[in-house]
């Protein structure tokens, strides 16, 4: 009897450290390959192209471009789905693009899937997220013959297409629009996880905040993180918690902010309904895509988004791979090659100043031509 | 029996004066007990004054938002001198222990003590933090505990699940699984027939389910009841996943837009100042908590069912013998933990956001699970710690963006609610003991 109390508190400890990771218990059914390249007007249901091993090709011959999902999954209506989104346009404009995913239950589930998808014959495997990069390095060392495009994280091979994102050049611009939209001169950030992926996205928003205080001479606040103090900040430590996400909204809401900005993927949810319970007094700028067709229950609260564009230059590194060479070395997106960037306003868009869009316009060029430094030490690098 | 186990410790030989050294026990904890509580006090106390009333800004004061702007009834704003308000506090623990640690407190006043003292603790704590803006930083204490409660609701649903089912000696691990079935059939029927309330019946049939799973396993087929718990929850988190992949995801707005409940104002309960905004607005679900706690509570101990339960918990051989139906009671204790725990998953989508994503209960169950067994499986004890857990975890997202005068890493943030819990339950319940028969299936022979 005892022993099994052991056991019972056991588990019950094992529990409470998984949900203070905030990730997630492992699921059962593990690497089953391309389970859900269905709907993709048939074309994956062609006979995959054995030609495993080739690099290169002329176009109007098959290419197979395969993606190993993180653990969000395919819908996290986040950068699993933007990238796989990316395949699918991909797949469209070129039917010879052969597209399949595996999703990752866990990140034991990486080297695994990794290796299949190279034994499968994928001219190019595409690693969605940044907590992939040891296992692409590793797989990729050992498969030189095959491409990999890494998601989130630099190139780490001479056969490895590193694609990044500089959000925080977007989300300079969703504070600057913040602190000139803000009625209460509070304004609040949070994040799901205090990793780079996160904070680049907090860091430009705080920059861009205090940007606008400096050329306006207000005095906007910023809730919730300040790039000077990268060990501090509010976190959910989850991406899935909806709930958590609430309620730190609230917490904002109740110290005085009233537009709230959440790097958190689904936990970011929360803040919407957080708006909603509000009655529009708390509006939301949405994070990674445009919040108004991926979280459209809450369009009426979202302000804007701050958006990263992972499926257009998934889609252009494929359809380059079918068109002849497969790029390797390194991909930034900036607001420059309009690789991230601030979504329309949508139901926002007769409530936002012209005078305000005009500025959030001069700012852009500033960044784009180097007149606003941007100092989050998140960047990536090349 | 619990007095003999006690004495030893305290230095007493039980064998020569039996009838002394049981009264003593009975009155106070043994003596090296008492001591160390009283010391660790003490210096909870001088770290207060030292570390809390030393590092506050001087002439800072903190205020505390009492009332809310929209209350029928205002109440003003608690304004104290933080660095005062800590020294005083920090004396008064510091007193506390000293008599704990020379006279001591009675073993019922001592858990009241505890609780006064860490009250002190987190209001010097509330003042120290702050202090770090300049002028003082206003802390919304209403707001702080309503955002505990918001927390803890689903927890303390959870835990009353486990002690449904525990008490007449079914192990249940699978809350979690519960619970996040219970959500998504929440979110999928109240969308399909566009009314909270179906969502809600269907949450409760969904977690009930669930744990008739549970039951038939563990009861009829004899199954390990803590492997059979992780599987169930791995089992809940496929299911609901594949269905919202394969359902809800490409209908969001016909299958996974419910909406949720909007809080309701009790009248004249809803009113009084700083209980009314806490405990009487707020959504049905939240309601049905209150009525479960006090229904289980009472019911545990004072009906019929009450005493079967705890007969089969304990003891169902003898339940057995004397006309019980063991296994039955244990099925419908079961299932109808099953129909609590989905309770609590429907707080989660329809009680609270409005929508179904993977995974949306994060752990939860678990941690309502911790709270069964630091409750010592009881319902108020479960309560206790949820909300103790709620609070702490609503105090740390305070402290992540009030500037304190020293900045906190997040990640010890993130680790408060735990540490916090754990602490208070190891100080302040100590001991707990687990329904005799927990775990044991029961076969007739």
């Amino acid at each position: 009897m005892r022993s099994v109390m052991k056991v019972a508190a056991t588990v019950a400890l094992v529990g409470l450290t998984v949900s203070a990771c905030g990730s997630k218990p492992t699921d059962s059914s593990s690497t089953t390959p391309a389970g859900g390249s269905t709907g993709n007007a048939g074309a994956t249901s062609a006979a995959p192209a054995a030609t495993g091993g080739g690099s290169t090709q002329a176009s109007g011959k098959a290419l197979q471009a395969c993606m190993v999902l993180d653990t969000g999954g395919v819908d996290d209506r986040s950068f699993n789905q933007s990238s796989w989104a990316g395949l699918q346009e991909a797949n469209k404009s070129n039917p010879n693009i052969k597209i399949s995913y595996v999703p990752s239950n866990s990140s034991n589930d990486y080297v695994p899937n990794l290796n299949a998808e190279v034994k499968k014959g994928c001219d190019t495997v595409l690693a969605v997220g940044g907590l992939m990069a040891d296992a692409v390095k590793k797989t990729a060392a050992k498969n030189p013959k095959t491409h990999f495009g890494q998601i989130d994280a630099p190139s780490s091979g001479t056969n490895v297409y590193g694609l990044q994102y500089n959000t925080a050049e977007a989300a300079f611009l969703a504070g600057y629009l913040a602190a000139g939209m803000t009625k209460s001169g509070k304004v609040a950030t949070f994040g799901g996880l205090n990793i780079p992926p996160v904070t680049i996205y907090m860091d430009g928003f705080w920059e861009g905040v205090q940007y606008y205080n400096k050329a306006k001479g207000k005095n906007v606040q910023v809730l919730g993180w300040n790039e000077k103090n990268q060990k501090g900040g509010t976190f959910a430590n989850s991406f899935t918690d909806q709930n958590k996400g609430k309620q730190i909204s609230q917490a904002f809401a109740q110290q005085g902010a009233d537009i709230v900005f959440p790097v958190a993927g689904g936990t970011g949810l929360g803040a919407g309904a957080a708006a909603q319970s509000s009655g529009g007094k708390v509006s939301v700028i949405w994070v990674d895509t445009d919040g108004c067709i991926s979280a459209k229950q809450y369009c009426q609260y979202i302000l804007t988004s701050a958006t990263k564009n992972l499926a257009d230059s998934v889609a252009q590194y494929v359809e380059k791979g079918a068109d002849g060479t497969l790029p390797t070395g390194n991909y930034i997106g900036d607001l420059k090659n309009e690789g991230v960037g601030l979504a329309p306003y949508h139901e926002f868009d007769s409530k936002v100043p012209a005078d305000l869009k005009k500025e959030v316009d001069q700012v852009k060029a500033d960044i784009i031509s180097g007149k606003i430094k941007i100092t989050s030490p998140a960047q990536p690098k090349e | 029996m619990s007095a003999v186990e006690l004495a030893t410790p305290s230095g007493g030989d039980p064998d020569q004066d039996d009838l002394v050294v049981v009264k003593k026990v009975v009155r106070r904890t043994s003596t090296k007990r008492r001591v160390i509580t009283g010391v660790l006090m003490v210096a909870l106390g001088v770290l207060c004054v030292l570390g809390l009333g030393l590092g506050a800004h001087p002439g800072v004061s903190a205020t505390f938002q009492l009332g809310q702007p929209d209350a029928a009834i205002g109440v003003p704003n608690l304004v104290l001198p933080a660095r005062t308000a800590i020294v005083v506090l920090g004396v008064l623990i510091i007193l506390l222990g000293l008599w704990q640690a020379v006279r001591g407190f009675g073993r019922r006043a001592m858990r009241w003590v505890g609780v006064v003292a860490g009250v002190a603790f987190i209001f010097s704590f509330l003042c120290w933090a702050a202090t770090g803006q300049e002028g003082g930083a206003s802390i919304d204490l209403v707001g702080l505990l309503s955002q505990s409660i918001f927390l803890a609701t689903p927890l303390i649903l959870g835990a009353l699940a486990g002690i449904l089912c525990e008490r007449s000696a079914v192990i249940n691990i699978a809350i979690e699984g519960q619970m996040l079935t219970g959500a998504f059939a929440g979110a999928l029927a109240g969308s399909m027939a566009h009314n909270l309330g179906v969502g809600l019946i269907a949450a409760m049939i969904a977690g009930g389910l669930m744990g008739a799973l549970l039951a038939v396993f563990a009861i009829r087929y004899v199954v390990n009841q803590i492997i059979l718990g992780v599987v169930i929850n791995v089992l809940a988190l496929g299911l609901t996943g594949f269905i919202y992949d394969a359902l809800m995801q490409p209908n969001q707005d016909s299958l996974n837009n419910p909406g949720f409940f909007s809080p309701i104002k009790i009248p004249v309960l809803g009113d009084i100042p700083i209980l009314g905004p806490l405990l009487f607005d707020a959504n049905i679900i939240v309601y049905l908590m209150y009525l479960l706690i006090i229904v289980i509570d009472v019911a545990l101990l004072r009906t019929r069912w009450g005493l079967r339960t705890r007969a089969v918990g304990e003891h169902p051989k003898a339940a057995d013998t004397v006309g019980i139906n063991v296994l039955r009671t244990r099925y419908r204790n079961v299932i109808l933990g099953g129909c609590v725990a989905g309770l609590g998953g429907a707080f989660l989508t329809i009680g609270a956001v409005g929508s179904f994503t993977k995974d949306i209960s994060s752990g939860k169950g678990f941690i309502a699970l911790a709270a069964v067994i630091f409750g010592g499986w009881s319902p108020r004890g479960a309560l206790g710690a949820a909300l103790l857990f709620g609070f702490a975890d609503a105090l740390g997202t305070l402290l992540s963006f009030i500037s304190a005068p020293v900045a906190i890493p997040s990640s010890f943030l993130a680790m408060l609610p735990y540490l916090a819990t754990i602490f208070a339950v190891a100080g302040l319940v100590g001991r707990v003991k687990a329904p005799a028969a927990d775990g044991e299936p029961y076969t007739k022979e």
